[in-house]
């Protein structure tokens, strides 16, 4: 990096941010502030590089400072740390705030690092790139009409449930391809052989894990856009879908079409402009997967990956 | 003689004896000899009927009475029963419960006892009763629903120790979060000034390498001025990195930073012990003041930074209580209180005091308050205005009976839109702990 990259630390614990601060220091401009105010203000003055905030503080919540800093300055990369994890702020970081990571306390301060220097170089990239390039900030305001499909980006439905195709195929209408598996090994055959830009996934689907294939499938394809859509609540599952996943949304079952219709609409306008941008793929990179949860799973995953790479078929040819 | 039980639910039917009734012409000395039959052994009394229908009783102590009298015998032996027979004998329906027949025959029986029941279908004649029969069978009965009346309490004593139990993990769950992340934030800078520490004390050692490396060059016998002279550059060069990055002072500061992060982590930790005392004994004479402070510290999570806290806590004498069970009553308290405040500015006034006999603990709050008709059902079990889902609507109810259990007094008074005070009152000398305390600590 020619320059040394911006980067905001807010904590409401002032030994916290002393402790960033000297750890971030030598190779980073840096702005320290207790108050999220006064955060998003040099947000909205300053080219920021990379935030980094405590979820629980007064007055504002990281999660809703990171919300207001996506929306001031897009191609700020967003980091929430937090003390406990609490459900709530996981989903409204990644839902609202499309978070780049999601950092328990404590951290490690090797890898911390490691992180926040990817998240610089990606904000880097990404303000150097053509005004056009930055990721679109998908606003919840979008009703009526659903966007213009277009027949090159398929809907993959993963999930035992019929009734929840049977509402995604109402709300995108006729014209847009939405394929369904009920299975692992159906949702490997219909993304091998069509083109798929946006996954809408349960955790679970006939007993069988899909937040590993989630987190392999973005590894390699960052174009590929994914929902979550599950009962399950568990936080640890959660984060990992964040950190190794880049999960786009999470959202909650029972379906309520309302928010699912605004979201496949983001997702799928995301996908777009992943599509027409490789750069702003790399706003998605993940974390490399550190536990295998399930080597029968992952086996197949990588499988299925390496057969499709040989191929070189469908959306996915034109992935680096 | 036969004990007919029917499995009906007739339960009359199953005290019923067959007795072959007497004619009402049967002459008085017949009867005597039949009263000797085998037949006739246990009954007190037999019937007597007519065309199917009872028309009277005759009692053994009736009998005597005659052929005890001076030529008793001679006199009435002959004369038909129907005679001297007891025209209104003690009758009971068939198909009358149990109770009805029990009360009916307690009423009616004269004394000493002389008599047995008979057992009639609208006057017709069915078969006798004993007493002692009837009245076994309702002891048994008795002690049959005393049976299902304990069971149903044992049961309801389950499941109110179930609910104390789930409203006790409700409650612990919110803690745990609040003192996990209290604990986790100066676990995150403590575990990260000592990886920079680290770092920088392998930069003092290369620094200190240089230096003596310099030294052993000084020290040479035949000085290598030029070798000197460069590892003079590097050294003070070093040097210089180290102050002008003021790395050292920084480094104390941090390490400054970390002892008051492991304090804060043991006071966190010697809070938590002193909170649940689960080390201690289950009563204790504790400072209500002191049980107080302990209870802000597991609350700081819920008050942070949003509720002031004012204390006006008096000189208090200790008082003999079980201190976890205090303490998880202070918390519901000081939690609810600090839940009813939805605007900024709000205050938790805490005040202590004591009188002869009393020590009182007021908890009051300028939250939105209680209204009028909530008030009276707020100690009810799982009565609560929270949402489904967030409140078990027991933490009142448990609180009331914690205090309730000591011999004490729980009060509240609130205004709506301004506040409520919830007052906590324990005797300074402890009653005799009551059945209930049993079932709390559960």
């Amino acid at each position: 990096m020619p320059i040394k990259p911006d980067l905001v630390l807010v904590d409401d614990e002032e030994r916290i941010l002393r402790s960033l601060a000297m750890l971030f220091r030598p190779h980073y401009n840096l702005y320290t502030t207790t108050d999220a105010r006064d955060a998003l203000q040099y947000v909205r003055d300053h080219r920021v590089h990379v935030i980094v905030s405590d979820q629980r503080m007064p007055v504002m919540r990281g999660a809703d400072l990171l919300r207001e800093v996506r929306i001031a300055s897009p191609n700020t990369m967003r980091l929430l740390l937090t003390g406990y994890s609490e459900l709530e702020a996981i989903v409204a970081s990644v839902n609202e705030g499309e978070v780049f990571r999601f950092i328990n306390k404590p951290w490690d301060a090797a890898e911390l690092k490691q992180t926040v220097n990817q998240a610089a170089e990606i904000s880097f990239d990404l303000f150097s790139s053509q005004p056009s390039v930055t990721p679109p900030v998908s606003t919840f305001t979008e009703t009526g009409s659903f966007i213009a499909p277009q027949p090159e980006e398929g809907i993959l439905v993963i999930d035992d449930d019929a009734e929840v195709v049977k509402a995604v195929r109402e709300i995108v209408g006729p014209s847009q391809a939405v394929h369904w598996a009920s299975s692992l090994d159906q949702a490997f055959s219909i993304l091998a052989e069509n083109n798929i830009g946006v996954v809408i996934s349960e955790l679970f689907v006939k007993r069988e894990p899909i937040a590993l294939a989630l987190k392999m499938l973005k590894a390699e394809h960052p174009e590929v856009v994914s929902i979550v859509m599950t009962p399950f609540q568990d936080t640890s599952v959660l984060i990992g879908l964040i950190n190794q996943g880049q999960v786009f949304r999470f959202l909650p079952k029972p379906i309520r079409r309302g928010p699912l219709g605004m979201n496949i609409a983001s997702a799928l306008r995301h996908h777009r402009a992943l599509k027409s941008a490789p750069k702003l793929r790399t706003i998605h990179a993940v974390e490399p997967v550190r536990q295998i949860e399930d080597n029968n799973v992952a086996a197949r995953v990588m499988g299925f990956l390496g057969r499709l790479r040989n191929r070189n078929l469908g959306s996915f040819g034109a992935s680096p | 003689m036969s004990n007919l039980a029917h499995s009906s639910g007739n339960e009359i039917s199953t005290l019923l004896m067959r007795a072959t009734p007497l004619n009402p012409q049967t002459s008085i000395n017949d009867v005597g000899e039949l009263f000797l039959q085998k037949e006739y052994a246990g009954l007190l009394s037999l019937p007597i009927v007519q065309g199917g229908m009872l028309i009277g009783s005759i009692s053994r102590h009736q009998m005597i009475d005659i052929f005890m009298s001076r030529f008793g015998r001679e006199l009435y032996g002959n004369r038909p029963i129907s005679q001297i027979m007891n025209a209104e004998p003690l009758q009971v329906g068939i198909d009358q419960p149990l109770a009805a027949a029990a009360q009916h025959v307690a009423e009616n029986i004269r004394t000493p006892i002389s008599e047995d029941f008979i057992v009639t279908d609208n006057g017709r004649y069915l078969g006798m009763g004993v007493v002692l029969d009837l009245l076994r069978a309702m002891e048994q009965r008795v002690a049959a629903s005393t049976a299902s009346l304990g069971e149903a309490y044992r049961q309801l004593q389950a499941s109110q120790a179930q609910l104390v139990q789930s409203e006790k993990m409700a409650s612990l769950g919110q803690m745990v979060a609040g003192v996990a992340h209290e604990i986790n934030t100066p676990l995150g800078y403590v575990r990260n000034n000592v990886e920079i520490t680290q770092a920088v004390f392998e930069q003092l050692r290369s620094v200190l390498t240089d230096h003596e490396h310099l030294l052993d060059l000084m020290a040479a016998e035949e000085p290598d001025e030029e070798a000197i002279h460069v590892q003079l550059l590097k050294a003070s060069a070093a040097s210089a990195d180290l102050r002008e990055g003021n790395t050292l002072d920084d480094t104390e500061a941090l390490l400054k930073d970390t002892l008051f992060g492991t304090d804060q982590i043991k006071e966190l930790v010697v809070n938590l012990r002193n909170f649940s005392r689960l080390d201690q004994a289950r009563v204790a004479e504790v400072n209500l003041n002191e049980s107080l402070e302990q209870t802000l510290v597991i609350a700081k999570n819920v008050l942070k930074n949003r509720v002031e806290i004012i204390r006006r806590l008096a000189d208090i004498p200790s008082v003999s209580c079980s201190p976890s069970q205090i303490n998880q009553v202070f918390l519901n308290l000081i939690s609810n209180g600090a839940q009813a405040i939805e605007h900024d500015g709000g205050r938790l006034l805490l005040k202590t005091e004591s009188d002869d006999t009393h020590v009182h603990v007021s908890i009051q709050d300028n939250g939105k308050g209680i209204a009028q008709e909530h008030l009276e059902k707020i100690f009810d079990p799982f009565f609560t205005t929270k949402p489904i889902g967030q409140g078990t609507g027991l933490g009142l109810s448990i609180s009331y009976q914690i205090v309730q259990a000591h011999g004490g007094q729980i009060r509240v008074a609130s205004i709506l839109g301004k506040g409520s005070r919830f007052v906590v009152s324990l005797p300074i000398v402890a009653v005799q702990p009551q059945a209930q305390t049993q079932a709390i600590a559960a």
